[in-house]
């Protein structure tokens, strides 16, 4: 059981903050003790992961199995619901967030826990209908999460947009999904396995993961599926945003290396070209649509799409590669994207989550403008930051199998990232404000939050024993 | 102990990198009392961690070790960058070198530099200087070696330019950059065509004789070794690229100091040394090496006996001395006619001596600059006419002075003498006469001009009006401090000949130990003090203008430094800039340039038209789903 441990202390602490909800959450509305056993807990449950020996693997009933890949991904998944806890501690604070607070913070960690929960039922599924099951359960509750202001418009709309888009990919989904059970008698991955390879052409097999992907498309914003993903980011509220941003895009990008390097491995040379094209039409519209924009977490959603399209390059590579470096590439995203969304935590306090908001933090706060500048290198994947050494390894796998036209595509396409990326330190350190604005400043969480985030950058850049051992489970 | 002290050896690069880390991030703006006693707990800390990391190294046997090692880079199969700590003899002695200038520095600094408004960057900014030396000298592989050597290149740069509202300061650290980065592109050449051929960045690979006959058979081991020595030649200020270290004086003298004695500068010898397997198997490189040490040596010694600036003098000293390095270095390869039947090809000597006069020339040289510094600090002048009869006012800096000129002059029994015989011996010894001659004349002109500058300074009258001169005790102590290795480093000799030695060397053979070499060497010297002397003794310079006028033209032409300068500015203002610049500047700015704007037009365009799609509506994003399946599944057939 040992190997289980986690998602069954994950389940455990989600009905602890629930219980406490019912049993003390109507007598004080403000208290901030949900707050601490979560944060508590994940760190725990994060110490277990770490823990856990990543050279085995085990079969549990009910066709839950646990590998060293799914403890990797399940680190990121503890980990990026840990931030996202922390994020939105002053998002609950009364006075933390010029929007407004948020309240029912009882409710608001338990959905984001039993999301992440649905987000280990994906990582760890051998067959189609229990990776569908993890793919709702991690995909509904966001859309509860996105309405969380619960008077504001924009919350609400963006709410509704992201439900009705995902209705519809569910449906494509389940219809994809029908099409390979059909095609193959049977929805474990290892029936599906044995039939993909002995009939590799079999054309409902190729219906079944062409409608699949679209659906996925949806959730790890590919182009022309990635449509809701900037009213949606700019709606939600900021650590919502921020948890979409990673985990959804992370549980995504599993439930494709699931497929991909699993049963529809025999697939996975045809569907190479397709990968590549909604890989290059992703990045690049993401970071066209990057270009102006003033609006940060609006500037967020095109800049994880633009991610997005690297990750999916690099699943045209071989398993080893492809998944070793898609994994070690979340690591790196989710850092500099949670550091960017604290950073934006601090923005709102007094202010719109602008651009223009971060004029004047080169003097006001210089250690903030250079996690700024860190972070912003990092995402445009300057050396010696994590980023860089991330998106080296996506290159890499893409240039393996000798896509390079797709490489220099995406180098180009990068480039192009910089430019946006130094408009925000270009707005922080060389833009005299405007209008005189209250000097950012950090509260204890948010300070260590960034300490430790920076660090992870730095640290994921220059030494490479975080990437070695990624490549040693995954590769 | 020793194992768990050497693995965290890198503990002593990371003290200098946080110290620039907490200043430069944290505390620019900060009380300058705090900066400075921070800066000063992280040198101390820096220089503890080295010398427990030596003692441990000599507690084990082992002569070469790598104490951290990790795969960094992995550029192709078989071709990776690692990152790791290098320790060998020299690796070790420049860590301790390195970390005693930079703690002395940081100390100096404090008083030297107090008052200034940019206090806090200063120190930021030696803290990195010292951190990419310190990274310099224990890179495992010559990638990771480039990195720090770069990092080299820019934290002096910096440096040079701290006092960036001077216009002079300005096209110093631009002259310093530029000319050494001139010679780091030949650099990565080497590096790129050594690699492709050996297949390896690793030092212990690439100095293995395997590698150097691999290189050999593919006919690139005397273009591949020279091109990594051209890095060495613009670090170390080789002639002809030796332009720009008298100027980088215009940086605040503590950074005078530091370069011309523990770091940058001696980067070229390191490498050199470094790579010294590798270039002794190539006899013409090391000759090349040989030929371009000697003739800075004297050229630059030359020079400098005409300059009456007081860090120009040191300028072209420093020059000189790594002169001696340099071809101390080169004659290490045994001359083929001369004394060629010893039974080896390398004498170890060489090599020893030129890094026995690296671990010396860093103290007293590093001390005279300080001491230099508060001179300048006292007179507020830099020229050597306007000062005199400071012997009164500064005692402490007056006597420490006299023994770094003294152990510069190379007079017994003071450290200078010990390593300057020792490299005059291993020319001898290796059968090249000329060199050794050259070294030898060098030796006399180097006493010579020291003491010229010295009696200047300190004796006779003052020369000009000075107020209140009075020695600050944060710039005196260091100073002072300094005396101890500039006297008593001459005890070391035995230990640099036994141990400091290259790895991969075969038969080392017998060499012939001339008694009268000691004697002669000190008489050309006392011959140079005594010269000095009877020109300068007394403070005066009246002697010196009558002997000047009767020198005329030559006089002129040394003094201005053989129209070095003036040659370059020629070549590039007239014929770079006009023939190649201007040209290539009216393509960059109407078709590259052009290119780039449509590009950026584009890409604007693109933008626009992404948001424009993007309108809120959600029937439009529907449909492009439903469009997007569509093609999706047409992509897929």
């Amino acid at each position: 059981m040992k190997l289980l441990l986690p998602d069954i202390l994950l389940v455990l602490l989600a009905a602890l903050i629930m219980g406490y909800d019912l049993y003390k959450g109507k007598v004080n509305l403000t208290s901030t003790v949900p707050f601490h056993f979560a944060w508590l807990g994940l760190c725990a449950i994060f110490v277990v992961l770490l823990r856990l020996p990543y050279d085995q693997t085990a079969l549990y009933p009910g066709g839950y199995l646990v590998t060293g890949t799914s403890l990797l991904f399940k680190q990121v998944f503890v980990l990026s619901a840990l931030f996202t806890v922390l994020l939105s501690g002053s998002y609950f604070t009364p006075g933390g967030n010029k929007r407004g607070t948020l309240r029912h913070r009882s409710e608001f960690l338990t959905i984001i826990l039993l999301c992440t929960f649905g987000m280990f039922t994906v990582v760890s599924a051998t067959d189609l209908l229990t990776l569908f099951i993890g793919i709702e359960l991690s995909a509904i509750p966001l859309y509860i999460l996105s309405g969380f202001y619960k008077e504001d418009a924009l919350s609400l709309e963006a709410s509704t947009k992201y439900m009705m888009m995902g209705a519809i990919s569910t449906g494509l989904m389940l219809f994809g999904l029908s099409f390979l059970y059909g095609a193959a008698g049977s929805v474990t991955f290892e029936a599906l396995a044995k039939f993909c390879t002995a009939n590799p052409d079999e054309p409902l097999l190729r219906l079944g993961v062409l409608f699949v992907l679209a659906a996925i498309g949806f959730k790890l914003t590919v182009f022309p599926f990635h449509m809701w993903a900037p009213d949606v980011y700019d709606g939600a509220p900021t650590p919502v945003t921020a948890f979409i941003s990673v985990s959804s895009k992370a549980v995504a990008v599993a439930f494709l290396l699931a497929l991909l390097y699993g049963p529809l491995a025999a697939l996975h040379s045809q569907l190479q070209p397709v990968i590549l094209i909604l890989a290059a039409a992703t990045m690049t519209v993401g970071n066209l649509g990057a270009l102006k924009q003033e609006r940060l977490r609006r500037f967020m959603a095109y800049s994880s799409i633009a991610q997005a399209g690297y990750i999916i390059m690099a699943l045209a590579g071989d398993a080893g590669l492809g998944r070793s470096s898609v994994i070690f590439y979340l690591f790196v995203y989710a850092a500099a994207n949670y550091a960017i969304f604290f950073i934006l935590a601090a923005i709102g306090r007094d202010g719109d989550e602008q651009r223009s908001g971060l004029q004047g933090l080169g003097k006001n706060n210089p250690v903030l403008a250079a996690v700024l500048m860190l972070t912003a290198f990092s995402l445009a994947g300057i050396p010696p930051l994590a980023g860089f050494m991330g998106k080296f390894f996506l290159f890499a796998a893409a240039a393996k199998q000798g896509y390079y036209a797709m490489v220099v595509f995406a180098a180009l396409n990068s480039t192009i990232s910089l430019y946006y990326y130094l408009l925000l330190v270009k707005e922080a350190y060389i833009i005299e404000p405007q209008v005189a604005r209250k000097p950012l400043m950090l509260d204890g969480v948010q300070f260590i939050s960034l300490f430790l985030l920076t660090a992870a950058m730095l640290i994921a850049g220059i030494l490479p024993s975080i990437s070695d051992n990624i490549m040693a489970v995954a590769g | 102990m020793a194992d768990f002290i050497l693995f965290n050896s890198y503990l002593i690069l990371l003290f200098p990198l946080f110290s620039f880390a907490i200043i430069g991030l944290g505390h620019i703006n900060s009380d300058n009392k705090f900066v400075a006693k921070f800066a000063i707990a992280m040198s101390s800390l820096s220089l503890g961690y080295a010398l427990l990391t030596t003692l441990a190294y000599l507690s084990q046997p082992k002569h070469t070790l790598l104490a951290y090692d990790a795969a960094w880079l992995n550029f192709a199969p078989g071709l990776t960058a690692n990152l790791g700590m290098y320790l060998d003899p020299i690796s070790v002695m420049m860590l301790v070198v390195v970390t005693v200038i930079s703690l002395l520095v940081n100390i100096y600094s404090v008083g030297y530099m107090k008052g200034d408004r940019s206090f806090n960057r200063f120190f930021a900014l030696l803290a990195l200087f010292s951190f990419s030396m310190l990274g310099l000298v224990t890179s495992g592989n010559i990638l990771q070696m480039f990195v720090f050597w770069e990092l080299v290149g820019v934290s002096s740069y910096s440096l040079i330019g701290f006092w960036y509202e001077k216009p002079s300061a300005v096209a110093a650290s631009k002259k310093a950059f530029i000319v050494t980065r001139f010679a780091d592109a030949f650099f990565l050449l080497g590096i790129l065509l050594v690699s492709f051929y050996s297949q390896t960045f690793s030092f212990q690979e690439l100095n293995s004789p395997s590698t150097a006959l691999l290189l050999k058979d593919a006919g690139v081991l005397t273009l591949g070794t020279l091109l990594i020595f051209a890095g060495g030649w613009g670090k170390s200020a080789m002639f002809p690229l030796h332009v720009w270290l008298p100027d980088a004086m215009e940086g605040p003298t503590p950074v005078s100091s530091i370069i011309h004695s523990a770091t940058m500068v001696v980067a070229g010898v390191y490498l050199t040394a470094r790579m010294f397997p590798l270039f002794a198997a190539s006899e013409t490189t090391l000759f090349v090496i040989q030929c371009i040490g000697a003739f800075t040596a004297l050229f630059a010694a030359v020079i400098a006996i005409t300059q009456m600036d007081i860090k120009r003098i040191l300028a072209f000293s420093t020059l000189s001395q790594l002169g001696y390095m340099i071809f101390s270095l080169g004659a290490a390869k045994v001359c083929a006619d001369g004394g060629g039947h010893h039974g080896a090809d390398v004498n170890p000597l060489g090599f020893s001596a030129a890094m026995y006069h690296v671990f010396t020339h860093a103290f007293f040289k590093c001390m005279l600059f300080l001491g230099a510094g508060a001179v300048i600090h006292a007179v507020h002048s830099n020229d050597i006419l306007k000062m005199g009869g400071l012997k009164q006012l500064m005692p402490k800096t007056y006597w420490s002075l006299l023994a770094a000129c003294l152990a510069i002059a190379g007079v017994f029994p003071l450290s200078g003498f010990w390593s300057k015989d020792a490299i005059l011996l291993a020319a001898l010894q290796s059968g090249h006469t000329v060199t050794f001659l050259v070294g030898l004349i060098t030796g006399g002109l180097t006493a010579f001009y020291m003491f010229r500058f010295f009696f200047l300074i300190f004796h006779g009258e003052a020369r000009s009006h000075l107020h209140h001169v009075h020695e600050d005790p944060w710039m005196t102590w260091p100073i002072v401090a300094l005396t101890v290795p500039t006297i008593f480093a001459g005890l070391l000799e035995h230990s640099f000949v036994a141990q400091v030695l290259p790895p991969h060397l075969g038969e080392t053979g017998h060499f012939a130990h001339p008694a009268w070499l000691p004697w002669l060497a000190t008489l050309v010297a006392m011959t140079g003090i005594g010269c000095a002397w009877l020109l300068y003794g007394e403070g005066k310079t009246e002697k010196a203008a009558a002997l000047q006028k009767a020198f005329g033209p030559v006089h002129t032409v040394v003094q201005n430094k053989f129209y070095v300068d003036e040659v370059y500015l020629f070549i590039t203002h007239k014929i770079i800039f006009n023939c190649v610049a201007a040209p290539i500047k009216w393509f960059d700015r109407n078709v590259v340039d052009g290119t780039m704007n449509l590009c950026g037009w584009l890409l604007q365009v693109g933008g626009k038209g992404v948001r424009l799609v993007q309108n809120g509506e959600l029937h439009l994003y529907l449909g492009a789903t439903v469009v997007g399946l569509i093609v999706l599944l047409f992509l897929g057939k």
